[in-house]
């Protein structure tokens, strides 16, 4: 019953990433991001009830908190004091997108293959969906224009990394895990003070204009 | 003797589906007007309006020829036809010999094209453009049904809906991650079929954007009643289509009153579930603009086909 619904988990973040890359106004692809980080922090728990490693409830309860509630309010708070709620135009419309991520969910899941209990195994399932989240993290990344959608696919990144790391080692040690906490959160919170600043000096949030610094 | 419990399994599923669908709708009102902290019409409500409509005289257009008249009553029988192509309480549809999924899906293009056509022959102008609405969200959105069809169908080895359920239920509770994506993008296929909030608005007959409405909006009477009818069994049909193909626990597998029973209760429960979700759907988003529309239902025929691959790799 367990890998069932950690499969189904790990499913439900790929299709939080799709769901992002899909639709443009950043209010709701920061909900998504909460969505798929509760999703994590769920199928953290039930390995940990599954395996019998109580330092992974940990893991669970800070995901859930920090990652599910506390960034997403922090970037709420960023985009309503700026006032801007929408992605107007990605560099690849999203049609081309869509094409795009498929293209790299099919490399990430061929490229996990191999393991000793073959294609039914979770582990080729996670490690496919982890991969696959990762890759699109990146091209989020590349082919957005706004700040604060860049700082969502880089959070998106981390928690495909967490899920890696979840579905191959079953969860790496906790001084590992909070080290990387505290720098998501740090990253998380210079990254709002970044924003603001380039908001605050060209009155827009778009990325291409930083390249023109001069003049 | 067999072909006569088939012939009656066959009517009986038709007219309850027939029966039972104007409730999910006044259902979804109620809930929806709860939310709003309105009181909203009468659960029944829709039952009284169907009423209302068939007693009324049918007022057509003199221009309209006789594909103006076939359009609804071809649009119903589409839909009544494809309800017995669905298994509903037992595990086998009633008329599962005559047609697998393709067949479904071919009849509800049928009923949409008899009613495109339709709405085309009266000449005005928001006929004309609620057809090639329509039309153009259904070409994208079949594909979508398709590929989510096929995903269930290559688990089982058969295009056969009734067969479908079977292998499902023989083997438990079996997952699939690509169930996941089968069904998102298949919920997605339903809110754009039925024409709910983020595509289409049910709600309202003064929208330029409108899609459905825009296309019956010339009907009226009994000619009214059957569009409305038939919309509403389309919608419980798809509903019972994803329970069928992702929640199958609970579906009866012999005819016998307490599996049956169980099986209605079941049913109705999933069927709830699925309204609960379509009203907060419908409650927390915008319509969008009608130039979106087909980017979310690309999303649908990415999942849709992202389903298939994972299947394959």
């Amino acid at each position: 019953m367990t890998p069932d619904l950690v499969i189904l988990c790990a499913a439900g973040m790929l299709v939080s990433v799709y769901l992002m890359v899909g639709q443009k106004a950043l209010f709701t692809t920061i909900r998504l991001y909460a969505g798929q980080s509760l999703l994590l922090a769920a199928m953290a728990a039930m390995m940990a009830v599954a395996d019998a490693r109580p330092h992974l409830f940990v893991m669970a309860g800070m995901t859930a908190v920090l990652k599910g509630f506390a960034i997403p309010l922090f970037l709420m708070r960023v985009i309503d004091r700026i006032g801007i709620h929408r992605e107007i135009e990605p560099f690849l419309n999203v049609p081309a997108s869509l094409l795009a991520c498929l293209g790299l969910t099919v490399v990430g899941y061929r490229v996990s293959t191999g393991f000793p209990e073959g294609d039914v195994g979770v582990t080729h399932h996670i490690l496919g969906m982890g991969l696959s989240t990762m890759l699109i993290g990146l091209f989020l990344m590349v082919t957005r224009r706004k700040a604060i959608t860049q700082i969502l696919a880089l959070l998106t990144v981390e928690n495909a990394i967490f899920l890696v790391a979840l579905g191959i080692t079953s969860g790496m040690p906790l001084v590992v895990e909070l080290g990387i906490f505290f720098d998501v959160i740090l990253a998380v919170l210079v990254l709002g003070v970044l924003v603001r600043r380039i908001v605050a000096r060209f009155e827009s949030m778009d990325v291409s204009r930083l390249s023109k610094l001069k003049g | 003797m067999e072909q006569a419990l088939v012939i009656a399994a066959a009517l009986l599923q038709g007219l309850g589906m027939l029966a039972v669908a104007p409730l999910l709708r006044g259902l979804i009102k109620k809930m929806k007007a709860a939310l709003q902290t309105r009181q909203g019409p009468p659960l029944l409500q829709v039952y009284y309006d169907l009423a209302k409509l068939l007693r009324k005289e049918p007022v057509r257009s003199e221009t309209a020829s006789w594909v103006y008249v076939a359009g609804p009553r071809l649009y119903f029988a589409a839909g009544l036809a494809a309800t017995t192509l669905v298994p509903v309480l037992v595990a086998a549809a009633p008329l599962e010999t005559a047609g697998g999924v393709i067949g479904l899906v071919g009849i509800l293009a049928l009923g949409r094209f008899a009613l495109a056509t339709a709405a085309l022959d009266t000449g005005s102008p928001f006929g004309g453009m609620g057809g090639s609405r329509e039309m153009t969200i259904a070409a994208l959105a079949e594909p979508a049904l398709m590929l989510g069809l096929f995903t269930a169908a290559l688990a089982s080895g058969s295009l056969n809906l009734g067969a479908v359920v079977r292998h499902s239920l023989e083997l438990g509770n079996s997952f699939h991650p690509s169930d996941v994506f089968a069904l998102a993008g298949l919920f997605v296929v339903l809110i754009a079929e039925t024409g709910r909030i983020p595509v289409d608005n049910p709600a309202t007959h003064l929208e330029l954007t409108m899609i459905h409405e825009a296309m019956v909006l010339e009907y009226a009477g009994p000619d009214l009643a059957l569009v409305e009818w038939a919309s509403a069994v389309k919608e419980l049909l798809y509903i019972t289509l994803l329970i069928d193909l992702f929640i199958p626990v609970g579906i009866a597998s012999a005819i016998a009153p307490g599996p049956l029973a169980v099986a209605a209760g079941a049913w109705a429960a999933k069927v709830f579930v699925f309204a609960v979700v379509i009203t907060l759907v419908e409650s927390t988003n915008a319509k969008l603009r009608l130039f979106r529309v087909p980017e979310l239902v690309a999303v649908a025929l990415g999942l849709g086909f992202l389903a298939l691959a994972i299947r394959f790799l």
